[in-house]
């Protein structure tokens, strides 16, 4: 079947780009596997039978997140350098907790009798209706969220007046150097 | 491609989060792992949903919304860290040491 | 105005009105008189309602209003509130005529005072209404515990009213410890009680060992607070205070809190025959030993104080012997002579600007109406026939007739004798012979002191001619009646004033005076305390102090400096990187599933 051959393919994409992911020293390049890794999940998404979902996992994260984390590397750009020099120095550890990690979740997946069933899965319109039937409160509660967040991921990094940041670095950077000490 | 072979790859992609969460050390990093962690347990979601017939899609919209809330947050985090610290290296924020 | 609770919370709460606004407004306070006619005016109230109450209850009976404050798992514990009956509306009466008496006279007894010292004062005696009336008026012993502890916190802050004496207050301490040493009895008896009856009633059903225990107890705190041997000792040091709070708090009213106690809980009593043979063996040893004590002192107001244990001895006897009728109309009588008494006293003092015996002398002449108020008051104490302390006196031996050999019968006749002799000796010393120095320059009193004492001097003559109908309204019988009792008493009393005047007259027979003020080694219950403190107490304290310092501060130091090492040990672990932290949830996590599946 092509579409089992392209969902296998997209799967070995998604680990691949992922292990870049981690791995490139370079942020940018980082973030642009992690967009690569994204987009093939919408596919695999669009394979599932979740062809909205796909839709969506392109236009928020490719699109909105991705775009973003690029701009946000690029505004503290400035030490990518030292950051790639800094060395990974908990390698080993990391990837026998990760390895740990990975071990547990397949014994649980391959001990789990997993359920089955032919259940036709929702489509697009079933799926609006239950957002705004079901999950109304939910929805109502989500939107919530997001302005909270935009608020307050403005107010978290907005930039102060420069009288502020005088005073900022009058006051507050030395306690914080202390406290660092 | 079965479930099993879903839950699997998801697995694999949790943990390379996880190896990602625990080796970087750049803040940024560390919210691009979480987003693979995340995009594993989207991908079970969606996979129950195809192959156990479990109401699980509308979950994975919420997971997105709130996932994005988190980056924007923690973006700003990282903003804030690179004005105090003059760093984006987490290891610059270290007032937990005992 | 005819709802007799509507009555006794005005009674109650007016004098408590006056003390919070007292407290809350100090430039009242601070300018002194303004704080004075509001004290008076809310014991004028309290007595207008008192009065009206006695009235109302001879024709519509007792009343009685509870409400519950204190719950435990749904189920009511205590109860505060009004209990109206014969014993609280004369109770009442008196405190708040005395009070008021008292409070107008030391409008002029403390003149000299600082105005925030004066205001001060009244606030103080304002609370002290309130306190007193609440004890009176409780309708349960958990209340009448409230106010019994008011009622000794006031006399705590009043006796050491001039605290910056040093005498002052080490006796306001003194009075603080040895009354709270004795009302743990009372504290512990209320627990027993609710322990054994799920109530504080005054009149709960009890098993007659628990009875015994339960009254014990509360007697232990009546020993303590009515001064009674051997707890005594703190009443004639409590003489520091002024003269008008010895009179109202230390003769009158709250030292006789002890017995309208032991009147109200005579249900309680009546079912314990040991307490009561405690209690009237210990009441006739106090009053002859306190009149022992009362011959030879030479500070006028010393002498009172030793009286009124005396007499509250009497009282306790007449307790212990099952009469509460006999012991209450003592009360009654003896807060109003014995008020007049220390006023008078009071009202000597403030002319002489002492209160040594011999600093005084032949004052009849410069202070004729203080001289008629103490020697009325004098007469009533020993119990001269017609004057009221004769009617209640008599009450008294009369309900000890027979008991227990009639020797506390005989005990007591002896204490009447010596009550006169001191009496006598008291009269002849500070009102009659040659002019001292120091009274040469006395003079009488003014109106505000002189009238409060001729107020008092009516009841303290008249007063016991209306025992029938007091009797009648408490339910008890009462008549006056001709026998070997008042006969022997009352020529006992008239032999003990002769006496007092040969020794004492004119011509002083100086051998026999002196061979009594010898006597004053008595004063050993005193040391035998100071010693009991000094060797016991202490000594327990500190090998108390001891075992804290050493073996429980030391665990507590141990504690701490164990903690400290075992976080300067730990403190390595928290290195501040997150990363570390991660690898710890997430091993965590792991473990956690692997022994998920270990289960």
């Amino acid at each position: 079947m092509i579409g089992d051959a392209l969902a296998w393919i997209l799967g070995a994409a998604v680990v691949i780009s992922g292990v870049f992911v981690v791995a490139s020293r370079d942020l940018v390049h980082a973030v642009l596997w992690l967009a690569l890794a994204l987009l093939c999940t919408a596919g695999l998404y669009a394979y599932l039978d979740a062809p909205f979902l796909a839709g969506v996992q392109v236009l928020t994260y490719v699109g909105g997140v991705a775009t973003l984390m690029v701009f946000g590397v690029m505004v503290t750009r400035r030490h990518a350098a030292a950051a790639a020099e800094a060395g990974n120095d908990s390698n080993v550890v990391g990837a026998v907790v990760a390895l740990g990690v990975f071990a547990v979740l397949a014994i649980a997946i391959l001990k789990t009798d997993l359920p089955t069933s032919t259940a036709p899965t929702p489509d697009t319109a079933e799926l609006g209706r239950t957002l705004l039937d079901d999950y109304l409160l939910a929805f109502e509660a989500v939107s919530l969220l997001l302005l909270a967040a935009v608020v307050g991921a403005v107010v978290i990094a907005r930039r102060r007046d420069v009288e502020a940041r005088t005073q900022d670095d009058a006051t507050l950077l030395p306690t914080m150097r202390t406290g660092a000490d | 491609m079965t479930l099993v072979h879903c839950l699997l790859l998801a697995a694999a992609l949790f943990s390379l989060g996880v190896y990602g969460l625990l080796t970087r050390k750049q803040a940024v990093a560390l919210l691009l792992s979480i987003e693979l962690m995340v995009n594993a347990a989207n991908l079970v979601l969606v996979a129950f949903a195809k192959f156990a017939g479990a109401p699980t899609q509308p979950i994975v919209l919420f997971t997105l919304a709130i996932t994005v809330a988190e980056v924007a947050v923690g973006l700003a985090l990282v903003m804030l860290l690179y004005r105090r610290y003059d760093d984006t290296l987490l290891d610059a924020a270290s007032e937990m040491k005992g | 105005m005819n709802d007799p609770l509507l009555l006794a919370a005005v009674a109650l709460l007016v004098p408590l009105a006056a003390a919070l606004l007292l407290v809350v407004a100090p430039p009242l306070r601070h300018r002194g008189t303004p704080a004075a006619w509001i004290c008076i005016a809310a014991s004028l109230a309290s007595l207008a309602a008192a009065v009206r109450l006695v009235a109302l209850h001879a024709q519509l009976g007792g009343a009685r209003w509870t409400t519950t404050w204190l719950f435990a798992a749904a189920k009511p514990i205590a109860s505060v509130g009004l209990c109206v009956d014969a014993v609280s509306t004369a109770m009442l009466a008196v405190v708040t005529l005395v009070a008021l008496c008292v409070q107008v006279f030391s409008v002029a007894y403390m003149h000299d005072e600082s105005p925030r010292g004066f205001g001060r004062y009244f606030a103080l005696h304002a609370l002290f209404l309130f306190s007193m009336n609440l004890l009176v008026i409780a309708p349960n012993l958990l209340q009448a515990f409230a106010g019994w502890e008011l009622v000794g916190l006031t006399s705590y802050l009043l006796i050491g009213f001039w605290f910056a004496k040093p005498s002052a207050a080490r006796a306001a301490v003194k009075a603080f410890w040895m009354t709270k040493l004795a009302d743990m009895g009372f504290l512990f008896g209320l627990l027993w009680l609710f322990v054994a009856s799920g109530g504080f009633e005054w009149s709960a059903k009890l098993d007659p060992t628990v009875a015994t225990g339960v009254t014990l107890l509360l007697f232990v705190a009546v020993v303590g607070k009515s001064a009674q041997f051997p707890l005594h000792v703190w009443l004639p040091d409590a003489m520091e205070g002024p003269t008008p709070v010895s009179a109202l708090l230390h003769a009158a009213t709250m030292v006789a809190a002890g017995v309208f106690l032991v009147v109200r809980a005579d249900p309680l009593f009546a079912q314990a025959p040991l307490t009561r043979e405690t209690m009237l063996w210990i009441g006739s040893t106090t009053a002859v030993f306190a009149a022992c004590l009362a011959l030879v002192q030479r500070d006028i107001k010393k002498v009172l104080a030793y009286s009124t244990c005396s007499q509250l001895g009497y009282m306790v006897a007449a307790l212990g012997a099952g009469s509460a009728f006999a012991g209450f109309f003592h009360l009654g009588m003896h807060a109003f002579f014995k008020a007049l008494l220390f006023l008078a006293a009071g009202s000597v003092i403030h002319a002489v600007h002492s209160n040594e015996l011999s600093d005084m002398g032949g004052l009849r002449r410069k202070m004729p109406v203080t001289t008629f108020a103490f020697v009325i008051g004098a007469l009533s104490l020993a119990g001269i026939p017609g004057f009221a302390g004769f009617f209640s006196k008599d009450l008294v031996l009369a309900s000890l007739e027979g008991r227990a050999g009639w020797i506390p019968w005989g005990l007591l006749m002896g204490a009447a004798f010596l009550t006169a002799f001191y009496m006598g000796r008291t009269v002849c010393l500070a009102f009659f012979g040659k002019l001292s120095p120091k009274s040469e320059h006395a003079h009488e009193a003014p109106l505000a002191m002189s009238v409060p004492l001729l107020v008092l001097a009516v009841p303290s003559v008249i007063a016991g001619f209306f025992g029938a109908e007091f009797a009648h309204s408490l339910g008890a019988h009462y008549e006056v009646h001709l026998g070997l009792t008042p006969i022997v008493a009352s020529s006992l009393a008239v032999a003990g004033f002769v006496a007092a005047l040969v020794v004492f007259g004119r011509r002083r027979d100086a051998s026999v005076a002196s061979a009594i003020e010898r006597l004053d080694r008595a004063s050993f219950v005193d040391r035998g305390w100071e010693a009991l403190y000094r060797r016991v107490l202490l000594g327990l304290s500190d090998v108390l102090g001891w075992i804290d310092r050493y073996v429980i501060d030391g665990l507590m130091n141990l504690t701490g400096y164990a903690t400290l090492e075992a976080g300067s040990a730990v403190r390595g672990a928290q290195t501040g990187r997150m990363r570390h932290y991660l690898v710890a949830v997430v091993v965590g996590a792991i473990l956690l599933a692997m022994l998920g599946w270990a289960r």
